[in-house]
């Protein structure tokens, strides 16, 4: 399980450092490394990336019309979010206007993609940690759960495909949905489909709500390691509209873990603030926005700044919550919770915008003609913000393209909160299985997604 | 039995395919062991397995040597999405020089030039084309191994599932988007829309074109692409266009060459189809 290795004489460590890989129960490869003291005490804890594809030289000299169908193949999750934002960047660049009609239907797809992504996480990701947090590791897993609570796991499952179901209905693929095109979307349901979708939806309520009931039950049984446990340092951060969360927001919400009144920066404000911190041993590139050191971004987040009046079952939620636990939520423990939150959410938004319908009048697509330009598009994706970057030449090709993914945002508070939390909990190098796990957990707690991050 | 999944340089979304399957996965898994997965379970190494879903391609030191040791211990591997099979989308890298100094500072896994198709290095039982593939072509891969049956062969192309109708119509520019106009039930390629459903292997219900947008050929090259040295995507798109368009085929390939790396998004690193491409590009 772990790998040790003497690295005296190092440039940055003397002491010895211990490998965990790989990090399971994420999306992509990665390790922790944790370095100690020649007295075995630690000192430093790194999360680490280690894989990289290289996508931004990818799409580099491509059409820039095909950018968003290769820039969604950053990620096999949030790739609609991605490709979306590669969209949205583009119309930046090109000053392209886009419909109404065409924004409802990224919004709409944008909804039913987050549900799919959180059930999927809980299900498979987070629900073992909290269902059987002291289990040995070769049960602890949804197979496991199957085994023992079988009817949960199919609630968790028929709200899951009920939702991929719609998508399909909708878009006719539900784990991809290529849509969104420059300009607009591909496509606009009709009646026949949008009716499909509302039953879809509405035949997963209950499913949801269980979901839900089961998160907090779970939450609060953690409430005791809570207390224990240190908070969560620094600041949270998403998308948000009228200073609520939201996935295509106008402006961007952030607050202390410390508690305090959230602020809202405008979207040039929150993209000159940010700066690179790149390190030798991670392919990915850290983010650091200056003023808000370390931030966290995803479902805790959006959480935080809370949800709106529209979404009455989500805000009523929340609400119970923060009464129970007090604002801001700032322990990892919150995790799943967010997540069910955050389900029904984005279950609530997409049958609101279902049962109003698309905006009449609005062409699906406007017409794009592709030349010189720069453009950016900041966006919230399930595991939080994630912003697009693109230069276009004047022949239409992709000049330089940039992604700024949630990972990025994460990965300081990642290394500080493991850090503290290794102080506390690990004795020495030979690591047991439990703290083993425990630190995984706070990583998972972070929901990385490392293909979005390294790209 | 023991299965396992693995991912190479993926984006996961081959993993994802398979976890959309819910509770008929979970069934089936709860019915064997899974051996390692990190996706799934919190086993860390690898041990030995009946069967492993591999997905995404080879791109660094490290995953080169996983890859090894799985094909030593593991008796039957299936290449799942089109990264593990063609080397994917990730196989555009070779157009590209390798980023100075990445990978190559001894902590980190070295970065090779050029993605590797799975069937490179190691013996795959089993392809399963696609970006991703659908969940039930994958579910269907693994019954098929563990039961010892001879999955579904997709030999038909992506225009055999897809409704739009197809038309004689005069071609005057072909692109990549479709943009505004092109009407519900129209065939995107015959709108001047570079949809590669002509040539790529079907099986995904033409999902993309039935949204309005253009196949991009995930799925990889269809049987009679495969068939002879005669065919290839790009001859074969041509062949197509000049069909139903009525114009010469010098005509309609100048016509693609703008478009012509599009048709190798997903295949360039592989072996038969890189070869194509470069032989088509001017000044190589």
């Amino acid at each position: 399980m772990n790998n040790t290795a003497d690295v005296a004489g190092s440039e940055e460590f003397s002491g010895q450092k211990v490998r965990l890989y790989p990090v399971t129960r994420i999306q992509g490869r990665a390790d922790i490394e944790l370095s100690f003291t020649p007295d075995q005490e630690v000192r430093a804890v790194r999360f680490r990336a280690l894989e990289k594809r290289g996508m931004e030289g990818l799409v580099t000299r491509l059409p820039v019309m095909r950018a968003p169908a290769v820039m969604s193949r950053v990620c096999g999750t949030c790739g609609p979010f991605h490709q979306l934002a590669s969209c949205m960047a583009i119309e930046d660049a090109l000053g392209v206007e886009v419909s109404a009609e065409a924004v409802w239907f990224r919004e709409l797809t944008s909804w039913l993609n987050l549900t799919v992504s959180h059930l999927t996480t809980i299900m498979y990701h987070a629900l073992p940690d909290f269902a059987l947090p002291t289990s040995d590791a070769a049960v602890k897993n949804i197979a496991g759960i199957y085994m023992v609570d079988q009817e949960y796991v199919s609630r968790l499952s028929h709200a899951l495909t009920s939702i991929s179901e719609a998508l399909f209905a909708l878009v006719g693929n539900s784990l991809r949905p290529a849509v969104a095109v420059p300009g607009g979307v591909s496509t606009i349901p009709d009646e026949a489909a949008l009716q499909s979708a509302s039953e879809l939806l509405k035949a997963c309520d209950d499913d949801l709500r269980e979901t839900m009931r089961l998160a907090e039950m779970l939450t609060r049984r953690e409430s005791k390691m809570m207390e224990a446990e240190s908070r969560l340092p620094g600041y949270y951060m998403c998308s948000a509209a009228g200073g609520r969360a939201a996935l295509l927001g106008d402006e961007v919400a952030a607050g202390a873990f410390s508690g305090g009144n959230a602020i809202t920066l405008d979207p040039e404000a929150f993209l000159a603030a940010i700066e690179e911190r790149p390190v030798p041993w991670s392919y990915l590139v850290p983010l650091a926005v200056r003023g808000l050191e370390p931030a966290m971004v995803g479902p805790l987040a959006r959480l935080n700044v809370g949800f709106g009046e529209d979404t009455p079952v989500a805000d009523l939620e929340c609400r119970r919550a923060v009464e129970q636990w007090g604002h801001p939520l700032s322990s990892e423990f919150f995790y799943m919770l967010a997540l069910s939150l955050e389900s029904i959410w984005a279950w609530e938004k997409a049958r609101g915008l279902l049962s109003v319908g698309p905006p009449s009048g609005g062409k699906p697509c406007e017409t794009v003609q592709p030349g010189a330009g720069q453009g950016v598009a900041i966006l919230d994706s399930p595991r939080g913000i994630l912003a697009h970057a693109v230069s276009i030449d004047e022949k239409g090709l992709v000049d330089s393209y940039h992604v700024m993914s949630p990972l990025q945002f994460n990965y300081l508070m990642i290394n500080e909160h493991l850090t503290s939390l290794a102080e506390r909990t690990v004795h020495g190098i030979d690591i047991s299985d439990a703290e083993a796990s425990r630190l995984q957990m706070a990583v998972r707690s972070f929901n990385p997604c490392v293909p979005c991050g390294t790209h | 039995m023991y299965i396992a999944t693995v991912a190479f340089s993926a984006c996961g979304g081959c993993e994802n395919s398979l976890l959309s399957a819910g509770e008929p996965l979970v069934s089936l898994l709860s019915e064997h062991t899974v051996s390692f997965s990190s996706l799934l379970v919190d086993k860390r190494s690898v041990s030995p397995s009946d069967v492993v879903l591999a997905s995404g391609c080879i791109r660094n030191s490290q995953e080169r040597e996983v890859a090894l040791e799985i094909a030593r211990t593991s008796r039957k591997i299936v290449a799942v999405g089109t990264c593990a099979v063609y080397g994917g989308i990730g196989g555009l890298r070779m157009l590209e020089p390798a980023e100075e100094g990445e990978g190559s500072n001894g902590v980190l896994p070295e970065l090779f030039e050029k993605a590797l198709p799975l069937d490179s290095i190691m013996g795959v039982e089993l392809f399963v084309p696609g970006c991703p593939p659908p969940s039930n072509l994958i579910m269907e891969a693994l019954k098929s191994v563990l039961e010892g049956y001879t999955p579904l062969h997709f030999e038909s192309t992506v225009c055999s599932d897809c409704t739009r109708r197809v038309a004689r119509k005069k071609l005057k520019s072909v692109h990549g988007h479709p943009g505004p106009g092109v009407a519900d039930n129209a065939c995107l390629l015959n709108a001047g829309v570079l949809c590669m459903g002509p040539v790529t292997r079907g099986g995904c219900r033409a999902a993309c074109p039935r949204a309005g947008t253009a196949c991009l050929g995930c799925r990889g090259p269809s049987d009679a692409v495969l068939s002879s040295q005669l065919h290839s995507m790009h001859s074969d798109m041509v062949s197509v266009i000049a069909r139903t368009s009525g114009a010469r085929e010098d005509k309609v390939a100048q016509l693609l060459d703008p478009l012509r790396e599009m048709m190798y998004l997903f295949t360039t690193a592989d072996p038969v189809t890189r070869g194509r491409v470069k032989e088509r590009v001017p000044g190589e």
